[in-house]
């Protein structure tokens, strides 16, 4: 059955491999005068667009790509000639680091603050709760990181503005994204929350007698969770695709700042290989979750 | 012909080869030769190189050119490296007072006279630059900031912040294939129609003048008497109208995502309201604005000349064989008169003919501005905005607010 929803995700990558491939074609913008200037003889450039292919009809050089990429080269990158899944390897780890403690600081902020704003319903932890995650969900990651470097490492000077240099450097664009992403958990689990707890199978766990802890953490959260494994596996995925914004402004050297850099550069190959990295890992946590949406309800079941 | 005699000083690389007149000529003719340099049309005059001796060399042209001597600003390899096919880009190897260590995350060079470390971070948002500079992860931020966050860092305690005149020209380009701005009175009205000095004042950092043409007055090529357009919308109406235009006469203006760039055309565009032109701004990415201004796909847009020595400018700008991909005559400008005066390098009266013609709108000359840690002394602020202050710069001896930090790093 997995076999079956991996070769579903072929079509998808073909997909995107072959809009990218025109995309960055087609828009204006040459890498041979962004290496040489724009005053280089014709000839100098001839001579160079031929040696980087760039000289063949599209679907030539689309079908080279491809025949590249089946033998698994991704190519090198037309500026620094770095091999690009040398560039890739540099540069996954930080991006799923980042991915991962944003995500961990989403569900601890957003998973309790759902819960108590269900259970609170109406009444002022809910207001309040539900003010925060409007105002976190309101605020753009360009606008809430440079606050956080301003309180938390200017006045407070407890982190580093930005940069890798030291391991506590994470912290300011992991709660950047951590905190968009809690918004969103807290709504979820709220309005989750809330549909559960009304179900007749926690009014009947109630009427047994179970103490409310018991009736939350073990029937109604349980339950609750499932609709949240959807949201937070859609999240995962585009946290991993890299953080295009946040990587950017915290000079974090992440695959999102890879794409951003090689759009600008017109280095054709490093930005198609991004896409598709970023295309591959977002239908693969999707799948993943897919499957463990099925391993948490037994009443899915692919085959059906 | 032109023969050089090397001097004594800077003769040593960086890998502790002997620079000789060999070297300089394996470098020059590299320049012409490799398919992939930059260079090779800059060089293209270059007929000949012949060694005399260790420390002597000419050079022969295909045309006489007398400002060939500030041409020659390329660094020096080792000839040795070159036949070898060195990865240059890779190992970098010079003569010069820095030399390189590495670029990773970030790039590091080391000051050859005291082993003193530079770190130069690309920080692209302007508020991290100056926030990371308060707090002391950086050293020294230099140019490129909006001037409000300039003012925030002449408040700071623990930084110095100095301005100066700067030398960079920032204008409009016209493009002069479209028919709207063919005509001289729509020209002339633009340049009315914009209001420099309350631009300078209210949006540019201190040290920021008017600029009537690329070169400064200062320039020995500069011309001083050029009047400037001052703002008068009334007069750009009239001038509009007596071309025929009805009004509002529409405009695009391209501008790339730079947001100072974006901010000054937003204010040109109110500006020009008054005046009766309605200024429709697209700000684009750089690769796709600047493919358009090559392309000659565009009305008006927006940029800057920076770091420009000699006059040779003009013919890379307006002559009218320098239309892209020859040259930079981008607005595809065509005056027999301005080719004159170039072939003669009449400088001043090309300045002159430039700026009645109006293929271009000049703005200003950007000041120029450096902020650091007190902890710093000896920098030096250039007018074109370049780091060779870095060569005297040297950290006070006080005791280190950051302790253990040895380099001084810019962004």
């Amino acid at each position: 059955m997995i076999i079956k929803r991996l070769l579903a995700v072929l079509p998808v990558v073909f997909g995107v491999l072959l809009l990218t491939f025109l995309l960055v074609h087609l828009v204006p913008g040459d890498p041979v005068e962004v290496m040489l200037g724009e005053s280089a003889p014709m000839a100098d450039r001839a001579q160079l667009r031929a040696e980087l292919g760039l000289d063949q009809p599209l679907l030539t050089q689309f079908a080279h790509y491809l025949q590249a990429l089946s033998h698994g080269d991704l190519g090198r990158s037309i500026h620094s000639h770095q091999s690009i899944t040398e560039m890739l390897l540099t540069r996954l780890p930080a991006t799923v680091e980042l991915a991962l403690l944003a995500l961990l600081i989403a569900i601890s902020l957003g998973l309790p603050l759902g819960i108590l704003a269900a259970l609170k319903h109406q009444r002022w932890p809910d207001q309040a709760a539900t003010l925060l995650s409007l105002t976190l969900a309101a605020m753009p990651s360009f606008w809430l990181g440079p606050l956080l470097m301003l309180l938390l490492a200017v006045w407070l000077g407890w982190l580093p503005v930005s940069g890798m240099n030291e391991p506590a450097s994470i912290i300011l664009p992991a709660l950047t994204l951590g905190f968009g992403l809690a918004a969103i958990l807290m709504r979820m689990t709220r309005a989750s929350m809330l549909e559960i707890l009304s179900e007749d199978f926690v009014r009947t766990a109630r009427a047994k007698g179970i103490s409310e802890r018991q009736v939350v953490l073990r029937h109604a959260l349980r339950a609750a969770l499932l609709p949240l494994v959807t949201v937070l596996g859609l999240q995962l995925g585009s946290l991993l695709a890299g953080a295009v914004i946040t990587e950017t402004i915290f000079g974090w050297e992440g695959v999102g700042r890879l794409l951003v850099e090689s759009i600008e550069k017109r280095d054709y190959p490093v930005t198609q290989a991004c896409v598709l990295v970023i295309a591959l890992v977002y239908v693969l946590v999707n799948l993943a979750t897919d499957l463990l949406y099925a391993r948490l309800d037994p009443r899915v079941r692919f085959a059906s | 012909m032109f023969r050089f005699s090397l001097g004594k000083q800077g003769r040593q690389f960086h890998d502790g080869r002997y620079l000789t007149a060999e070297d300089v000529a394996a470098t020059y003719q590299s320049l012409q030769e490799l398919p992939d340099s930059p260079h090779s049309a800059e060089f293209a005059n270059i007929s000949k190189i012949e060694v005399r001796d260790e420390n002597t060399l000419d050079f022969f042209l295909r045309d006489a050119d007398s400002n060939f001597p500030s041409r020659l600003i390329v660094g020096i390899l080792p000839a040795e490296l070159i036949a070898k096919g060195h990865d240059f880009s890779r190992e970098p190897v010079g003569s010069g007072s820095f030399k390189f260590v590495s670029w990773q995350r970030a790039l590091k060079l080391q000051r050859v006279a005291d082993k003193q470390d530079v770190v130069f971070e690309e920080i692209r948002d302007p508020t991290v630059r100056v926030l990371k500079l308060v707090r002391g992860e950086t050293d020294i931020l230099q140019g490129e900031l909006p001037p409000e966050l300039v003012s925030y860092l002449q408040k700071q305690p623990g930084l110095t912040v100095e301005q100066s005149q700067g030398s960079n020209f920032a204008y409009l380009g016209l493009n002069m294939q479209d028919p709207l701005l063919q005509k001289p009175e729509v020209r002339q009205a633009l340049a009315y129609a914009i209001d420099r000095r309350a631009i300078i004042q209210h949006a540019l950092v201190g040290g920021s003048r008017l600029a009537e043409t690329i070169l400064p007055p200062e320039h020995w090529a500069g011309n001083a008497n050029l009047q400037p357009h001052e703002y008068d919308p009334a007069k750009a109406r009239q001038l509009l109208t007596q071309a025929g235009i009805k009004l509002p006469l529409k405009l695009v203006y391209k501008s790339s995502t730079t947001v100072q760039w974006v901010r000054l055309a937003t204010m040109m565009q109110a500006q020009m309201r008054e005046a009766g032109v309605e200024l429709e701004i697209r700000s684009l990415d750089w690769g796709t604005f600047f493919e358009d201004i090559k392309r000659g796909n565009f009305q008006l847009y927006g940029m800057m000349w920076v770091g420009i020595k000699t006059p040779e400018i003009y013919h890379l700008a307006f002559h009218s064989t320098s239309v892209p991909p020859k040259g930079a005559n981008r607005g595809h400008y065509a005056d027999r008169s301005t080719d004159d005066m170039i072939a003669v390098s009449d400088w001043q009266r090309v300045a002159a003919r430039i700026h009645e013609q109006l293929p271009y709108l000049p703005l200003w000359y950007e000041g120029q501005f450096v902020a650091m840690r007190k902890e710093l002394m000896g920098y030096t602020l250039r007018a074109d905005g370049s780091w060779d202050g870095l060569e005297q710069v040297k950290r006070k001896r006080l005791k280190s607010v950051f302790p253990g930090r040895s380099s001084v790093e810019g962004s």
